[in-house]
């Protein structure tokens, strides 16, 4: 929306690397040499690997009899964590000891390289809203964080990287079978041991999957987390094109978000509290609000107008989503009438934040108005932008309705870390008043003396009256933004994320969600892929077309998968089983076994021993 | 233009420094009310007369710092004049209110350059900043 770089990018090119190496696998079969592919999965595996230990690293590696006590997705974390170990135990190379590895030489082994490093950029990219702090806690490092750390966040994690090992397992075992492929006989055996133990991550994923569903709105969010740096500063130059000025307002609000988010954090001591910061966001949240309300006002029209009528509901909607803004006008208004009355100890320095909401007032105003020079210190004639250039088709409304529920998010924000700011500064006695403004029975010989503190309570009130109506404003342009499929919508899962009670409570944001959840379906969990089965694929290989045949191919196949399964499942924890190149050591078992763990079938995994050393990181680099 | 703020007069005419701040400060948190009483949306002046506001508060606590300040004012609390009531245009209070900012201007340049006291000269300099902003979101009003 605003070109900023964002997780789903990374995924994308690692996913499209992965097709890329799936579709020339064919041409490239003959001469494929293993050992680089080996290298080049394994690359793949250590990061998903680090990627299941960031988001599971609080669940802890418990005891397997201990599990039973874990929540679906938390066990299917602990899971997964040790199949990726396990897969990373059988390619890891301990003799060869090299943490920068040559090149990869094929083009098949050079888009698993590529992959892995999408992978790992992603996962950086994830990082930077995290920090390590002085006793190695986790800290935050921006409003994303919270997304980032959520539990939400730690199962959409498991499910993406549950698909890349759906992707990765088949091509790498096929490999590893493939009577073209040049390398020893335990290469093959190692990379195909490795892709059964992805099957296993597989498995134990959907299994939690089925259990709970990821949402596609948690999907989407995963993939909208941008970089932790917010989009530079910009101001709008004349007669922008009104696509542009909603990615103006669009940056402007995340950047204003951000550093709100960063403001919360300061000390109350922190000099960059002053009264000048206070007003000018109070004054210009007022002037934000106010173009948001003559926006959504603009946008009805022009709803009304492209539907010739209002079958949907929509241009009510946005009609009581202005009158929401108009009440957080009111609000801000209100508190930069309380901060006449009061002033603190450090003056005249403006605070990050208060200087950026300046922006957000200009660009929401440039977008308001007709005039394309529109400034704060406009004088009389300014006349608002008419509807039918704010949004002439669809794809310009929900664009708009982005900019306006960005602006509100980011309102809504201010408005609680105002909030809280000023409930610090109070409690410190940094809000002062004038003694002028006191009772001429009050004989203080200096000029400013500590507000009392039911003023403090007064105003930190009118800041979360504010902030709720502000909130109030967000969730009714939600509504409208699910509804036309803006994209925006992922401020609401954030949201959510962010503060899982939120999404139960009505009206604020939880009807919105299960809304678009229940409009967009969600990802089936059993995405499986099928696989010929041996008999099957040697009826193909004999040039079989009969469906009578093939069907009983498949059949002949899924009971041997069922009958292997049953047994396996049926041999009882304290049975040693064989280790995973032991069980698969001819390629024909080795198909059998391959075939019943690409089934998902969780209890497939009993087949399987884990690697002696998959607890220890293999000393081969991410890229 | 005829509308003018009652603080004009002792802005004026004061003489000495601690005068000169009273009734600047007298003059911002006049200048407040005033907009304060005439800030409607629907105006056209909406957003300059916002942003005009913060800055009068804020010219005002400059001035209230500066230790030459009489922490007692003469002065009754300021009122919106007779003549400026909720009912003008906002081009009308505009121009008073630009009016009584450019004599801020030149009422607080002159009490920067006589005044000796580094901490007076700092707080003069920032009621200054802030009664030219005032000018600008104005339009440098009228006469």
């Amino acid at each position: 929306m605003t070109g900023r770089v964002v997780f789903g990018d990374f995924l994308d090119a690692a996913c499209g690397h992965i097709g890329t190496a799936d579709r020339i696998r064919g041409a490239a079969k003959d001469g494929v040499d293993l050992q680089q592919v080996n290298r080049s999965v394994l690359r793949i595996v250590v990061v998903m690997r680090r990627y299941v230990q960031d988001v599971t690293s609080g669940w802890g590696a418990e005891p397997r009899r201990g599990r039973k006590v874990l929540s679906g997705w938390a066990q299917a974390g602990v899971e997964a964590r040790e199949a990726l170990g396990n897969a990373a135990a059988f390619l890891n190379e301990p003799d060869t000891g090299r943490r920068h590895p040559r090149a990869a030489h094929s083009d098949l082994a050079w888009h698993l390289h590529a992959a892995s490093t999408s992978l790992t950029a992603g996962r950086d990219l994830l990082q930077t809203h995290l920090a390590t702090g002085p006793s190695g806690e986790r800290q935050l490092h921006s409003e994303w964080g919270l997304v980032v750390t959520s539990p939400a966040a730690a199962r959409t994690v498991l499910a993406e990287m549950r698909s890349l090992a759906q992707h990765v397992a088949p091509l790498g075992a096929e490999l590893a079978l493939a009577p073209g492929s040049r390398g020893t006989r335990e290469a093959r055996q190692n990379l195909n041991a490795a892709c059964q133990w992805l099957w296993v991550l597989n498995a134990r994923v959907s299994a939690a999957q089925r259990r709970e569903p990821v949402r596609a709105s948690e999907l989407e969010l995963l993939r909208s987390v941008p970089a932790g740096v917010p989009p530079p500063r910009r101001l709008p130059v004349r007669a922008e094109p009104v696509a542009r000025l909603c990615q103006g307002v669009i940056s402007s609000a995340e950047r204003v978000r951000h550093l709100a988010w960063r403001s919360a954090t300061r000390p109350a001591w922190s000099p960059e509290l002053t009264v000048n910061s206070l007003r000018r966001i109070a004054a210009t949240s007022t002037l934000t609000s106010h173009h948001c309300e003559i926006l959504l006002r603009s946008l009805a029209v022009s709803s009304v107008s492209l539907a010739e009528q209002d079958p949907d509901g929509r241009a009510t909607g946005l009609l009581r989503a202005a009158d929401a803004a108009g009440r957080t006008r009111q609000g801000w208004l209100h508190i930069a009438r309380a901060l006449d009355r009061v002033t603190t100890d450090a003056r005249l320095y403006l605070s990050p934040d208060a200087e950026e909401s300046s922006d957000l007032a200009l660009w929401t105003g440039r977008l308001a108005y007709a005039d394309p020079e529109w400034t704060l210190a406009s004088g009389p004639a300014h006349q608002p932008r008419p509807p039918e250039t704010l949004a002439p088709i669809p794809a310009d409304a929900r664009l708009a309705l982005s900019a306006v529920h960005y602006a509100c998010d980011t309102l809504t924000s201010l408005g609680y870390a105002q909030r809280e700011q000023v409930r610090a500064a109070g409690a410190s006695q940094r809000i002062l008043v004038t003694t002028r403004s006191l009772p001429d029975t009050m004989d203080i010989p200096r000029p400013f003396a500590p507000a009392l503190p039911d003023r403090i309570e007064s105003l930190v009130s009118t800041y979360n009256q504010t902030g709720r109506s502000a909130e109030d404003a967000t969730a009714r342009v939600a509504a409208v933004a699910a509804a036309i499929g803006s994209p925006s919508r992922v401020l609401t899962a954030a949201r959510d994320a962010a503060d899982p009670a939120r999404r139960s409570e009505p009206g604020r944001g939880g009807g919105v969600a299960r809304a678009r959840d229940a409009g967009q379906g969600q990802r089936s969990a059993d995405e499986r892929q099928e696989l010929p089965g041996p008999v099957e694929r040697t009826l193909y290989d004999l040039g079989v077309t009969s469906p009578e045949l093939l069907q009983r191919g498949t059949a002949i196949d899924r009971a041997g998968e069922r009958l292997i399964i049953d047994a396996a499942a049926g041999l009882g924890p304290q049975r040693v089983r064989p280790s995973a190149t032991t069980l698969s050591r001819s390629a024909g078992t080795a198909t059998l076994v391959n075939h019943a763990l690409a089934s998902g079938d969780p209890r497939a995994a009993a087949l399987l021993h884990g690697h002696a050393s998959a607890e220890r990181e293999p000393p081969e680099a991410e890229p | 233009m005829t509308a003018t703020l009652r603080t004009w007069e002792r802005l004026q005419h004061a003489a000495e420094l601690a005068d000169v701040l009273d009734a600047a400060y007298d003059a911002f948190e006049e200048m407040l009310q005033v907009i304060r009483a005439h800030e409607d949306p629907a105006s056209e002046l909406f957003a300059a007369l916002l942003m005009a506001a913060a800055s009068a508060a804020d010219g005002r606590d400059a001035v209230a710092f500066a230790p030459s300040f009489p922490p007692y004012g003469g002065s009754v609390a300021p009122a919106v004049h007779d003549g400026l009531q909720a009912g003008e245009s906002a081009e009308t209070i505009a121009h008073a209110v630009a009016a009584v900012s450019r004599l801020l201007v030149a009422r607080l340049t002159q009490a920067w350059e006589s005044s000796t006291h580094p901490d007076d000269r700092a707080a003069c300099a920032d009621a200054l900043r802030c009664a030219e902003n005032i000018c600008d979101l104005m339009g440098g009003g009228g006469t």
